[in-house]
């Protein structure tokens, strides 16, 4: 019982941690890609802090609403996900509670957007959505195939199922859905080849541009988690979750490079390559993993 | 970082965010811009002092007006300036926003930019190196530190004075005091 609550608080606030070492590693990785000395590592947490204390802008009730929602979305979608032997809810909806809880990210930007009436923020937030309609079709086809092969709805069991090295990214057919995953992440972090979102030199950082002071430093935190969600959600899916967090924080570590090496070097698409490029390639491996493993049951 | 600094992070978390993470907004005036791509880049690489570009003044804290301010920039300059979130700084870079430099007897720039928005720190030169950044930051840290970085209470409290000098040069401005003139 007791355990179970310090689990429920320290999770999240983990998760904010790591969310916000990614970004700072982040930067740092580009820079010494870009043959510069980068900033320190703190940086994210440094300017997380000084947001706070800023003055900030309202523009009305739903405004402040739809970015708390979007932070209590991904504080509750960071309990549903296992990282390394801990997780808070592992009883309750698995897979299918994530898959609900991830929309709300969006949904409440674009409620809080709606009433920012900045035209760059209705750009940003259409171009949100129209390329979540992208990957979400590969990513529910992917997580449709592990829960047939699992039998089950629940993601610590999926985690279970795939200990002792029988990890589902290097298994038949489940590599096919695994390398579906692999694809989209980019897209699902918003980095470069797919960061159609906040496009800083087209349309001035989409859905963010009215967000000053401590409405930007709560949108920070939420894309800290989103980051430590999605990185998470595939290490424990394919890579066979971690016996303890810190070979779990190595494998978001593998992950999560992979994805920052394509970041620092590609220039970015147009939104409608990205859907096309997403419902091509992604989608069709996913839906042939899909295919095979109903086949082999 | 420093290891006599964690007793300032303890003490004034803050201030000392609002010294190493400031974010300058996209805005170029004159000729002066030219010198900010290589210090955002590879070559000079702000990023390193926590200075990065953000594309929206909403986000921003740090504002450099580079060059020369003809009456239709200054209008959006004022604007600009107004949009940022309280605490922010301004930096006048290069001769023409101190004294109208080699525009002084032009008919449609302003001389003294800092009768019409406060400014907290110039960078002499025509132009200066992108070095001089570099040196107008760790100053810009001092002024914060001491609390003499105050552009923004002086705006607050002389907005009267600000105000009349806008409207004596652009004459009637089309969006309201941003603080109470009476």
């Amino acid at each position: 019982m007791w355990v179970k609550a310090v689990e429920i608080i320290v999770s999240p606030i983990l998760a904010f941690v790591i969310g916000l070492f990614f970004m700072g590693l982040a930067r740092k990785i580009t820079a010494r890609i870009h043959w510069r000395y980068g900033p320190p590592i703190t940086q994210p947490l440094i300017d997380v802090i000084k947001l706070f204390t800023q003055r900030s802008v309202s523009h009305g009730l739903l405004f402040d609403m739809g970015v708390i929602l979007s932070l209590a979305g991904s504080i509750a979608l960071v309990l549903f996900i296992p990282f390394g032997g801990i997780c808070p809810l592992e009883s309750s909806g698995g897979l299918l509670v994530i898959l609900y809880l991830m929309l709300l990210i969006p949904l409440g930007l674009a409620l809080s957007g709606g009433e920012g009436a900045n035209p760059n923020i209705s750009i940003g937030i259409s171009r949100k959505l129209m390329l979540s309609l992208g990957y979400e079709v590969p990513f529910l086809l992917a997580v449709l195939a592990i829960m047939t092969h699992y039998h089950t709805i629940s993601a610590v069991d999926v985690v279970r199922a795939q200990e002792g090295f029988r990890w589902a990214l290097f298994s038949w057919p489940l590599v096919l859905p695994g390398l579906a995953y692999l694809m989209i992440l980019p897209a699902m972090l918003g980095l470069r080849p797919f960061e159609v979102v906040q496009a800083p030199q087209e349309i001035a950082s989409g859905p963010m541009v009215e967000y000053g002071g401590k409405y930007l430093a709560l949108v920070q935190i939420e894309h800290a988690l989103a980051v430590f969600v999605t990185i998470a959600l595939f290490v424990d899916l394919f890579l066979g979750g971690a016996s303890n967090p810190f070979f779990f924080f190595l494998k978001m570590c593998v992950i999560f490079l992979l994805g920052m090496f394509v970041n620092a070097v590609f220039p970015r698409f147009r939104i409608e390559q990205a859907v096309r490029f997403l419902w091509r390639w992604p989608t069709a491996l996913a839906f042939v993993g899909l295919v095979f493993t109903l086949l082999a049951r | 970082m420093d290891r006599n600094q964690i007793a300032k992070w303890l003490k004034e978390p803050g201030k000392m965010g609002q010294k190493y993470s400031l974010w300058a907004t996209y805005f170029c005036t004159g000729c002066g811009i030219i010198e900010v791509p290589p210090v955002i880049t590879a070559r000079w690489d702000a990023e390193r002092f926590g200075v990065i570009p953000v594309s929206s003044p909403r986000q921003a804290n740090l504002f450099m007006i580079t060059g020369f301010v003809t009456l239709k920039t200054l209008k959006a300059i004022i604007r600009t300036y107004e949009l940022m979130p309280e605490p922010k700084y301004t930096v006048g870079f290069g001769s023409c926003p101190i004294n109208g430099g080699m525009y002084w007897d032009s008919y449609n720039t302003i001389k003294h930019l800092d009768k019409y928005i406060p400014i907290d720190g110039w960078i002499a030169g025509c132009m200066p190196r992108p070095e001089a950044i570099f040196i107008a930051v760790t100053h810009l840290w001092t002024l914060i530190d001491k609390g003499m970085a105050d552009g923004y209470i002086r705006y607050r409290e002389n907005y009267r004075y600000y105000r009349r000098n806008q409207e004596m040069v652009l004459g009637k401005l089309e969006w309201p005091p941003l603080y109470p003139v009476d």
